[in-house]
């Protein structure tokens, strides 16, 4: 068992026993690993789209957490979802994702593209949703409020809430793109 | 989102209970048991089950669904969790056929020709085929209601093992009313009603297994 996966072990466990912060460092310190994983096999994505399948690939690896054997170690089981999720990902986005973007992966790769919603009118694309879609994305994305709170109030999971909030976002995304894609 | 403000979230979220292989097994065992009490005490146990079951043959007909029951059990418990390796768990289950195979053709070839299929009739077969099938649709729901809990990494297969375990569960409570005791019979009949309901519930696992 190598150092880092005694390390990532630990800081799970004591996730799972309730301790934010620990989850918090788990998740940062696995996510540049998962967007090697995801970029090495697809070079031919944008970026947005390759950072698109790492956060789904984390919300799997969130929502599925408690799958894991706390006293095994936590790399088979990582790597595990990862590669599900990241099939999966792939999978659906299905002959879709070939762009010709080549030219620009260069750039794109170079500097951490802005968040493009930012500079957008996010009132217009919030227009643009469906109504429980909206309510989450400015009760929860803007307002701050917590997703459990607004879950309640809509009658959904916490986890719910925020795939639901999760989707809207990829496809206000989608939206302020244009039809590009 | 920026990857890091998910990640912000998502530390915010409190903690599910772990995937418990004992919860799981207590629920299914449960519904199974309650499915099969609920028959039995409806149509009533065979009116010689006592001598019956000293026959190797008669106890090997609740036996087998019996083991299978564990076995199926066992190894869909193992598909629900990502890192575990399921073909370990798959062999025993091929040996279970073996067996039932054996015990298929040396029936055959002990039984005269007109005793062969003797037994086998419309009413005989509705009732056999229909009650185990009948008898497993709770179970079959209990187990993959629990199984969504895990996270398979292939949930046909998946889905395919729950309606193993239910149909043969079933099976073993419905060999306790079944008067059929020759292996012609029940491993072909009881065989294919469970490999029905596995096939529904891999149908089903395609669907509610994903994650």
């Amino acid at each position: 068992m190598s150092p880092a996966d005694d390390e990532w072990s630990v800081l799970m466990r004591a996730a799972l026993g309730g301790d934010a912060r620990a989850y918090a460092r788990f998740l940062a310190d696995v996510t540049p690993v998962l967007r090697a994983v995801v970029r090495a096999r697809s070079r031919d994505l944008a970026w947005d789209q390759q950072e698109d399948i790492v956060q789904e690939v984390l919300l799997a690896l969130h929502r599925k957490r408690h799958t894991w054997q706390p006293d095994l170690p936590i790399r088979p089981w990582l790597y595990a979802v990862a590669r599900h999720k990241t099939v999966d990902a792939f999978r659906a986005r299905g002959s879709a994702v070939h762009l010709q973007i080549d030219d620009f992966e260069n750039v794109l790769a170079a500097d951490e593209p802005a968040d493009g919603l930012a500079a957008r009118d996010v009132a217009f694309l919030i227009g643009r949703l469906d109504r429980r879609s909206a309510e989450i994305v400015r009760s929860v994305g803007i307002d701050e409020e917590p997703a459990l709170a607004v879950g309640e109030r809509l009658g959904l999971t916490e986890g719910a809430v925020r795939v639901v909030l999760h989707r809207a976002i990829k496809r206000m995304a989608a939206i302020a793109k244009g039809p590009r894609a | 989102m920026k990857t890091q403000d998910l990640i912000r979230r998502l530390a915010q979220d409190t903690p599910p209970p772990p995937f418990s292989e004992r919860g799981v097994t207590l629920a299914t065992v449960l519904a199974v048991v309650a499915c099969t009490t609920a028959f039995l005490s409806l149509a009533g146990t065979r009116s010689d089950l006592f001598a019956a079951m000293l026959s190797p043959l008669v106890a090997t007909k609740t036996l087998l669904p019996a083991s299978l029951f564990i076995l199926s059990l066992k190894a869909a418990l193992r598909m629900a969790r990502p890192d575990r390796a399921p073909s370990h768990a798959l062999r025993p289950l091929l040996l279970l056929a073996l067996v039932a195979a054996l015990m298929w053709l040396r029936a055959f070839a002990n039984l005269s020709p007109d005793q062969r299929f003797a037994e086998v009739g419309a009413f005989s077969l509705s009732e056999c085929v229909g009650f185990i099938t009948l008898l497993s649709v709770v179970p079959a729901a209990v187990l993959i209601a629990r199984l969504q809990h895990g996270a398979s990494m292939s949930p046909i297969r998946s889905g395919a093992l729950a309606g193993l375990a239910a149909g043969s569960g079933a099976a073993t409570g419905y060999s306790l009313f079944c008067v059929q005791d020759n292996p012609l019979f029940f491993v072909t009949w009881y065989g294919f009603a469970i490999l029905l309901v596995s096939v529904l519930t891999a149908l089903a696992g395609s669907r509610f297994l994903r994650w």
